[in-house]
């Protein structure tokens, strides 16, 4: 398990290819890049800036990361996490989870997504032409959060 | 002494001279500390009260807080995350 939080630009490509290089032991490869936007609801984005805080987020993450690998029996999963300034198109976070079967490689990726939205110590703030605001978790985010705290394990069938 | 870390939103308003204290007297508590903050810092009181504001010691999470803060210890104050 390869868990990072970076100030420095990554390419997401490159790191999937040397996180499954020479890897046989799994069927399935399930990724998601969350990339910063040149606007949110319609207002421009000049700048996204991630804090953090140094030491706790790392432990947290690598926490969150690490329940749900074991809830989704991922033998292997790769979470790269932006924090300072990101520039609009630059990646913000890459999760990536090789699994025996696609099932749980999807719900793996798909949930670690959730937690990180709502539970992993970092804070975002947008530059625009009216200011800057501190992004919040919306109403959904927690809803989908409270889903995936009482859905059901991952299924069993086959790739 | 005591380093006091604000995150996130709460940064923006929180004076340099919070980044590390001499624990005030009186001050046994973190809710003790946070009513101390607010109260030196009427803006970040402020800003704790409108939202969830989660409190960190020695990077655990603190869940009561009527947990003791001593000599040496860092306290984090956590806006609520946005990550992902």
């Amino acid at each position: 398990m390869d868990i990072r939080i970076t100030p420095q630009a990554f390419d997401p490509q490159a790191e999937i290819a040397a996180f499954t290089a020479g890897r046989d032991d799994a069927g399935a490869l399930v990724s998601f890049v969350g990339t910063c936007r040149a606007a949110n609801g319609g207002v421009a984005v000049e700048e996204l800036r991630i804090d953090h805080y140094p030491g706790f987020t790392e432990k947290e993450i690598a926490r969150l990361a690490q329940e749900t690998s074991h809830r989704f029996d991922c033998p292997d999963l790769l979470v790269v996490h932006r924090v300072g300034a990101i520039r609009p198109g630059e990646a913000i976070v890459l999760v990536a989870a090789l699994s025996m079967h696609r099932s749980n490689a999807f719900e793996m990726v798909r949930v670690l997504m959730d937690y990180l939205k709502t539970d992993a110590p970092l804070w975002k703030k947008e530059t625009g032409p009216n200011g800057v605001r501190w992004i919040e978790p919306r109403a959904e985010d927690y809803a989908r959060r409270l889903e995936v705290e009482k859905g059901p394990k991952a299924g069993k069938e086959r790739t | 002494m005591v380093r006091l870390v604000f995150l996130g939103k709460f940064g923006d308003v929180a004076p340099a001279g919070l980044a590390e204290i001499a624990l005030p007297g009186g001050v046994r508590t973190l809710k003790e500390l946070k009513d101390w903050v607010a109260r030196q810092e009427p803006l970040l009181g402020a800003a704790m009260d409108a939202t969830r504001t989660r409190l960190i010691v020695n990077q655990c999470v603190a869940h009561d807080l009527s947990q003791p803060v001593a000599d040496g210890d860092e306290v984090a104050f956590l806006p609520p995350m946005s990550g992902g």
